[in-house]
């Protein structure tokens, strides 16, 4: 018993260290590193705990830009065995459809895998649209939110936890999991890992080339879904009144009359 | 329509075949989801430009005692499965089915609540239809020439609001998340046709082994009337440990932005904004929330919004009815003192 276990990665901005640029309302772009996604950590670490107590491998794949490379070193260094970088320019603009497309069709070069596991959701979009739209180019089964789970036998028993309930499942192999955001603490990076990657060339890059997928079905053209433009937030009216000065103790008792005023009984 | 130039892996569609505007109304656990419902409020409006029928679409098992509460809120027909195979639900077998009744009917636009579940199952929906599908949007709007869905929601970090739309696939569908409408109002002398199909339920290739309810002790934020509320300016989870001192002391509950939950010092469930919860407090005291577009939106139904950031230019300021400029670490306990000692006087 050895599990082909396939796990999926962001790479993303780190929105922890963005900023809103106070007069033109946009992103601060300029110098912000990107980081794999934090909930996609979570599915690094739940896959390599599968290995860990089925054996197995487990592959790393990510479609982005090759900077990306520094992220799946990164991943590595965790212990993942092997990672693929998906990408190229054609690749580009894609939505929640094309993305979800490609990366299937990558995956789909990764056969026979047992166990695919995804991220809830990334910090820059958060649609949580791709493990579902995954599994619908791929034809498996699939379920969020997974806190727990058990293999055996082909069949994967997972535990997990919605609005108000604690559920049960069992799955057949092949399947996608949806790994719950903090389900599970990832592990960090050990440096022998790290340097592994560097030294025997775990990252391997897929280009459209080895994928040879049909320009009209990636990218911006394989998109159903158009951002049309942007237009300003329209504001809820708001007071806008700043406490004028420096002394905390002031400024307190200022806001505390304020808000007696405004009737809320605080007091 | 143009089919030039179209996928392979895409059905051609004909575009004018696409007509009425659905709304997906779950009923999971034995009972009409109010996220659900509140949807037909934005449906209602967009029916009424683009002339179309509004239905509300309900599956599950044992459910026909429910069927007509869409039509109370606003529906125009329900449309509904009642099946044994039905009574449990997984994300495959349930988003297949209301897949055959979106092949029979052709809706044009069909709007989910972003619930847990709707969130799983939909995007699969969107996807075997090879259709556009947006999630977490905050408003709609509708064009009447096209019969485009423009699907409004604020992309990540921005004061900007995003229009989207998927000009060439049908149907267009968008997740809602809870409370971003408000629920209409019932009516119980509104009539509408109801419609029972019966769908060949493709046999569950995943099986529900159990389900158990799990008892939510803490107020949930969207019935709190006060929230303190803390973002990534706290700088560690030890910052939430004062703002629940404050909490606490003003009978309030304690919430935070996306990037306090993204850094695990607070659970999703408590994080207000655009991809969280959408909050009514008649107080809102945001702490070291830099005030994304994301987050304002989520407190745009607030009565007095306070806050407290170090940083002046932090555009929440121009977002709230009162602003201290101050470390919270200082701010914090001398407003937990004051508020002490008024109530010693």
């Amino acid at each position: 018993m050895s599990l082909n276990i396939v796990v999926a990665v962001k790479w993303v901005p780190n929105t922890q260290v963005v900023n809103i640029d106070p007069k033109t309302g946009t992103l601060i772009r300029e110098g912000i590193p990107s980081i794999i996604n934090p909930h996609d950590l979570n599915a690094v670490e739940l896959a390599l705990q599968l290995k860990e107590r089925y054996g197995g491998t487990v592959t790393a794949i990510s479609m982005a830009p090759t900077s990306a490379r520094a992220g799946l070193e990164f991943i590595i260094g965790m212990g993942v065995d092997r990672a693929i970088l998906v990408t190229d320019r054609v690749f580009a603009g894609a939505d929640t459809l094309a993305t979800s497309y490609t990366l299937s069709k990558a995956i789909e070069r990764l056969k026979p895998f047992d166990i695919l596991v995804f991220g809830q959701e990334t910090i820059d979009s958060s649609t949580a649209h791709i493990g579902a739209q995954t599994a619908s180019w791929l034809r498996i089964p699939y379920i969020y939110y997974v806190t727990d789970v058990e293999y055996l036998n082909g069949v994967v028993k997972v535990k997990r936890k919605l609005e108000k309930r604690i559920e049960v499942y069992e799955l057949p192999i092949p399947c996608l999991l949806v790994v719950a955001m903090k389900s599970n603490e990832p592990r960090s990076v050990k440096l022998s890992y790290k340097l592994k990657a560097k030294m025997e060339n775990c990252i391997e890059i897929w280009t459209n080339n080895e994928l040879g997928l049909t320009r009209e079905c990636i990218g911006l053209r394989g998109s159903p879904t158009r951002v049309e433009k942007s237009i300003a937030t329209p504001s809820v009216p708001r007071k806008k009144q700043k406490f004028d000065g420096q002394d905390v103790k002031t400024a307190v008792k200022w806001l505390v009359d304020k808000l007696v005023e405004e009737g809320l009984k605080i007091v | 329509m143009s089919t030039a130039g179209i996928c392979p892996e895409w059905d051609l569609i004909i575009k004018d075949e696409w007509r009425g505007v659905w709304i997906f109304v779950e009923t999971f656990d034995g009972e009409v989801n109010e996220a659900s419902l509140q949807l037909l409020n934005p449906g209602r409006m967009i029916a009424d430009k683009i002339k179309a029928k509004l239905v509300g679409v309900m599956l599950g098992h044992n459910i026909r005692h429910l069927v007509r509460e869409p039509i109370y809120y606003g529906a125009d027909e329900v449309i509904y499965v009642d099946d044994p195979a039905l009574s449990t639900y997984t994300p495959e077998v349930y988003a297949e089915t209301l897949i055959s009744l979106v092949r029979k009917y052709k809706p044009e636009i069909i709007l989910a609540a972003g619930t847990l579940r709707g969130r799983e199952m939909i995007p699969y929906v969107a996807n075997i239809l090879r259709a556009g599908i947006t999630a977490d949007c905050t408003d709609f709007d509708v064009d009447v020439n096209t019969r485009d869905l423009i699907m409004i929601r604020p992309p990540f970090g921005a004061t900007l609001l995003a229009h989207i739309r998927a000009p060439e696939r049908r149907p267009q569908l968008s997740t809602v998340r809870p409370n971003v409408f408000k629920l209409p109002s019932r009516d119980v002398s509104r009539r509408g046709e109801l419609i029972e199909e019966k769908v060949d339920v493709p046999p569950p290739r995943i099986k529900l082994i159990s389900s158990e309810e799990v008892k939510v002790e803490e107020v949930p934020i969207e019935k709190a009337e006060i929230i303190v509320s803390g973002g990534r300016g706290l700088g560690s989870p030890e910052g939430f440990k004062l703002l629940e001192k404050l909490a606490e002391l003003v009978g309030g509950v304690v919430a935070g932005s996306r990037k306090a939950v993204d850094a695990g010092w607070i659970p999703h469930e408590r994080q207000v904004g655009q991809t969280g919860k959408s909050v009514k407090a008649s107080l809102y005291i945001a702490v070291g929330i830099s005030g994304a577009a994301q987050h304002l939106f989520g407190i745009r139904e607030a009565g007095i919004v306070v806050a407290i950031n170090n940083d002046p230019e932090a555009p929440i300021f121009e977002n709230a009815d009162y602003g201290i400029v101050a470390d919270y670490r200082e701010a914090v306990p001398a407003l937990i003192e004051e508020i002490t000692n008024r109530r010693s006087r």
